[in-house]
Parts: structure tokens; sequence; C-alpha cells
């Protein structure tokens, strides 16, 4: 094959597999694409950190910190909201997106993350902010945010692996340990180690939760059909193995239940919750990008 | 106000791509975007195996997924039923492209704009009229619109759509075949529906509940 042949090749059908030839389109399982690959990388990022920030705020209600009130909204605004409007195509039409509340997940969760700005910065600024009423606004506020990622794909019934039931649950669970962890840090380096110290448990609860969620979501994909199968055996396959192995069993299960065992009934230093939050960090990271790559759509031709 | 729609023979295609060429051609679409496909696979294994031949568009569904997801009401569905993109409202979330089950959208960005039909060569005089003649907005999802223009024209005509060729959808044109008919599924008197109603005509996948308006019949 010419030189001029095989570059022709490669740029009408390129090997990462977005340009097949348009008579295989949809015929097999197809990964979709725009919510990961290239810009889509955007997207996951930013849901992560909507969703820690807002997970950082709820715990640190329950505390009544408020530096981590002000770090959980700054990273779910600043964060999380620059990097949304970064993966738009026109980002300066970001505002048109508040326009459809009624149907669109998107849409609300634009309302939602608007609210809580600036319910959270009333809330950061009064003096009795940390009152009853506005914690448990907050708190809701704060879940809505931390949901609002895999709630948009939720509700996308093309896509059996982002459908599950388990999704939603887990997605709150992880917002919530994350952020747990980043104020069990904060508590942790700022001296106030008998609190850190306190926190342990919930880490355990969280941790555990999280495992479980994890477990039940493969359990659940797997057995829904044969298209949530195919995005589980994605998950190892040659492309995501080292992914799903170093990242997801690696960094977000083994390394933080050694750490916790470690530090079980409360026995807990900065370095080492800093190591778990390392850990949980990316490996939370992982678990999402492995999500959102499996998904798959089912073929249009029904073969046998 | 009639609702268009259109029947796709399956027993006829003879899959000569015919319909994706003159999409291509009339919405002068760049290199690896496609608002028609004939997709071809197969079942079984020799000697007891068949080729199938799926042509495959937008489906302008009435209770599309696509609209549902979108945040800015750029994708919506026009009283004739077609489901149409704004580019003014759209924002380019893609929200459209993933919920949509047939993945019949492409988002227009600068590494399709810039794709070249002779890679290295540059742009044809064909591809850069094509850009004035039908220009897209970059940063935003572009899909088959049923030939709208060509609807719309031929209506100011006086023609109908589906009888008469300047007011029909390109691919309906092209077929040799007459695989395709194009029509409106709110007359009950019209050849689609005969044709739906006497073949038992089928929608694609209709578990996601989408409600096709394009029907399949063999």
């Amino acid at each position: 094959m010419s030189n001029d042949n095989h570059e022709l090749i490669q740029t009408m059908f390129p090997p990462d597999g977005s340009g097949v030839k348009p008579y295989e389109w949809m015929i097999n399982p197809t990964r979709q694409r725009q919510w990961i690959d290239k810009q889509g990388l955007f997207l996951w990022l930013a849901f992560f950190f909507s969703e820690i920030g807002a997970g950082l705020y709820f715990v640190s209600l329950f505390y009544e910190y408020k530096l981590g009130l002000v770090l959980g909204w700054l990273i779910t605004l600043i964060l999380g909201g620059l990097i949304h409007v970064a993966y738009l195509g026109n980002p300066f039409r970001a505002w048109r997106m508040i326009m459809k509340p009624n149907t669109s997940e998107l849409s609300r969760g634009i309302w939602i993350i608007g609210i809580f700005a600036a319910l959270g910065l009333l809330q950061m600024v009064t003096s009795g902010g940390f009152n009853m009423v506005f914690n448990v606004i907050m708190g809701i506020l704060c879940l809505l945010i931390i949901s609002h990622g895999f709630a948009t794909m939720n509700v996308i019934r093309a896509l059996p692996a982002w459908s599950s039931t388990m999704v939603l649950p887990f997605s709150i669970i992880s917002g919530v340990w994350v952020g747990q962890q980043v104020l069990q840090f904060m508590l942790a380096v700022s001296g106030a180690t008998a609190l850190a110290s306190g926190m342990e448990v919930w880490a355990e609860i969280f941790f555990f939760a999280y495992f479980l969620c994890l477990v039940l979501y493969v359990w659940g994909t797997w057995h829904a059909n044969e298209i949530g199968q195919a995005s589980i055996k994605m998950m190892v396959s040659e492309e995501l193995k080292k992914i799903t192995l170093i990242g997801v069993v690696g960094l977000a299960i083994v390394l933080p239940l050694i750490l916790t065992l470690i530090m079980w009934g409360g026995d807990t230093n900065a370095f080492l919750i800093f190591l778990r939050l390392a850990a949980i960090f990316a490996g939370d990271l992982a678990v999402r990008y492995i999500i959102m790559k499996s998904a798959v759509y089912k073929p249009l031709l029904e073969r046998n | 106000m009639p609702r268009w729609g259109m029947v796709i023979d399956v027993k006829r295609c003879i899959a000569c791509w015919g319909c994706s060429i003159a999409c291509k051609e009339e919405h002068f679409l760049p290199p690896n975007v496609f608002w028609n496909r004939v997709l071809i696979g197969e079942r079984g294994k020799f000697p007891s195996s068949s080729k199938l031949i799926l042509p495959i568009l937008c489906n302008h569904c009435s209770d599309a997924a696509c609209v549902e997801a979108c945040p800015t009401g750029a994708t919506y569905i026009r009283e004739d039923g077609i489901v149409a993109v704004d580019d003014e409202k759209c924002v380019g979330c893609r929200a459209c492209l993933v919920s949509c089950p047939y993945q019949q959208r492409t988002y227009y960005d600068n590494e399709v704009k810039d794709r070249e039909y002779f890679p290295g060569q540059g742009k044809t005089e064909l591809e850069l009229i094509g850009e004035k003649l039908y220009p897209f907005k970059l940063g935003t999802v572009i899909k088959c619109n049923f030939c709208t223009e060509r609807l719309e024209d031929g209506m100011k005509k006086g023609l109908e759509p589906g009888v008469d060729e300047d007011a029909s959808p390109a691919c309906v044109n092209i077929c040799p075949v007459s695989a395709r008919v194009f029509g409106d599924l709110d007359d009950p008197n019209s050849k689609i529906n005969r044709l739906i109603m006497e073949h038992k005509g089928k929608q694609l996948r209709p578990e996601f509940g989408t409600e096709p308006a394009v029907y399949y019949i063999d």
C-alpha cells in the first residue's frame, strides 16, 4: 500500500473507531464517545469536581466547619462550573441552559447549582448561617448537586450501563465519601486531631457503602441485558483493563481498604488520611471514567 | 397540518448507497458525516447465512429522546413532525447526541469542518461552495431534516411532498427501486399509511418508546 493510500485510510477510518465504515455503523454494540472522548473529558472532570465540592460542603454542614463550606462552594462553582462551560461547543450561550427544566436534567442541574451558589454564599457570610433550616436546605441542594452528573446520565434510556438503578445511590455515596475524606484531612492538618479521629467511624461506613454500591452496580448492569453485559466486558477489555485494575480495584478499593483497616477504631494520622484521600481521589476518577467510557448502545441490526 | 413520515421497504433495498450519496450532495456533508446510512450485516453461518440490509436516517420521533434531553430547546419538533435543530440556540452540550438510541446526529466541530474529501490536497471547489451554500455553525449538532428546504420550497410552488420530486427528500428521489416512500402520516388515505397498514410497518427499536416517524416494511 502506498503512503498516500495509507494516509487516506487513516484519515477516513481512524484506528480509534470514530470513523467506522458507514455500513458498519451501529451493527455491533457501539460505545458512546461524546461525553468521554476528546473534549468530553471536560465533562468527566466537571461532574467529578462539582460532586466532590458539594460532598465537602455537605459533610462540613454537620461539623459547622466554615472553611470546608468555602472550599466546597469554590470547588463546585469555580472548578466544576468552569470546566462544564469549557466543555460546551458554544460557551457564551451557556445561559440558555436554564430554559428547559421541565424535561432536561442538564437544565435542572443549572438551576440547582445557581440556587446553591446564592444560598451558599448567604450561609457563608451570615453569622447565624448554621441554623437548622439553612442546613437542611443546603444539605438537600448538596445531595442534588452530588447526584446531578449521574442523574443526567441515568435518564438516558439508550445506554443500559447508565440507566442502572444503582447509578444514583453510587453517585451520592461517592460524592459524600470523597468530600468526607477531604474534610477529615483538612481537620487533621489544622490540628483538630480528635475531630479527625472521630470522623474515622464515618470513613469506615462510607468506604463499605461505596464498595457495596460499586459491586451492586456491576452486578445489576451485568444482569440487566446483553448490552449491560457488553459494557461490563468492555471494562475489562484490553483498552480499559489497566485503568480498571489499577484505578478501580487498586486505588478505589484495595488501598483505601488497607488504610481503613490500619486506622480502624480512630487510630488516625494526617499522613495516612492524606494517602487514603489521594487514593480515593484518583480511584473515584477512574471509576467514573470507566462507567462513562464503557457505556454502549444497542446495535440497530438484530443478528443471531 | 401534515405529519411527515417515511416508509422504507427493506426487501426492495439493494444497498446501492444512492440515498447516502444524494443526502451528502444535497446538504454538502463533510467526509464521514452521514445523515443517511445503509447498514450491512449478516445472520447465521454458511451455508444458511443471510445478508441484512437496513437503511437508516433520523427517525423524526414524535416522543424524541433528543428533544427531551436538550436543555435549551434548540432541538424541537416542528408542527409538521420534523425534528429540527435551531443552531442559534444550540450550546453544543451534546445531550441530544448521547441520548439518541439511533445515533443519527453529528457534532460539528473544527475537526469535522476541516476534513477534506482528498486529504492533504485542500478542499475542492465543490466543498468550498458547499460551505457557503449550506453553512453549519461550529460547536452545534447537525442532523437529517427530511430535506426541509425542498419540502417548503416545493409546497410554496403548490407541489405535493412524496409525490412531486421537487417537494420530496433527496433520498426518496434518488432511490432506483422506490424503496422509500414519503408522505403524511396523519392522512389515512396517503400511500405511506396504506403501506404501513398493508405490510404491518415496524418502527426501529420500539422498546425505547420514541415513536419514530420512519417505518420499515418487508
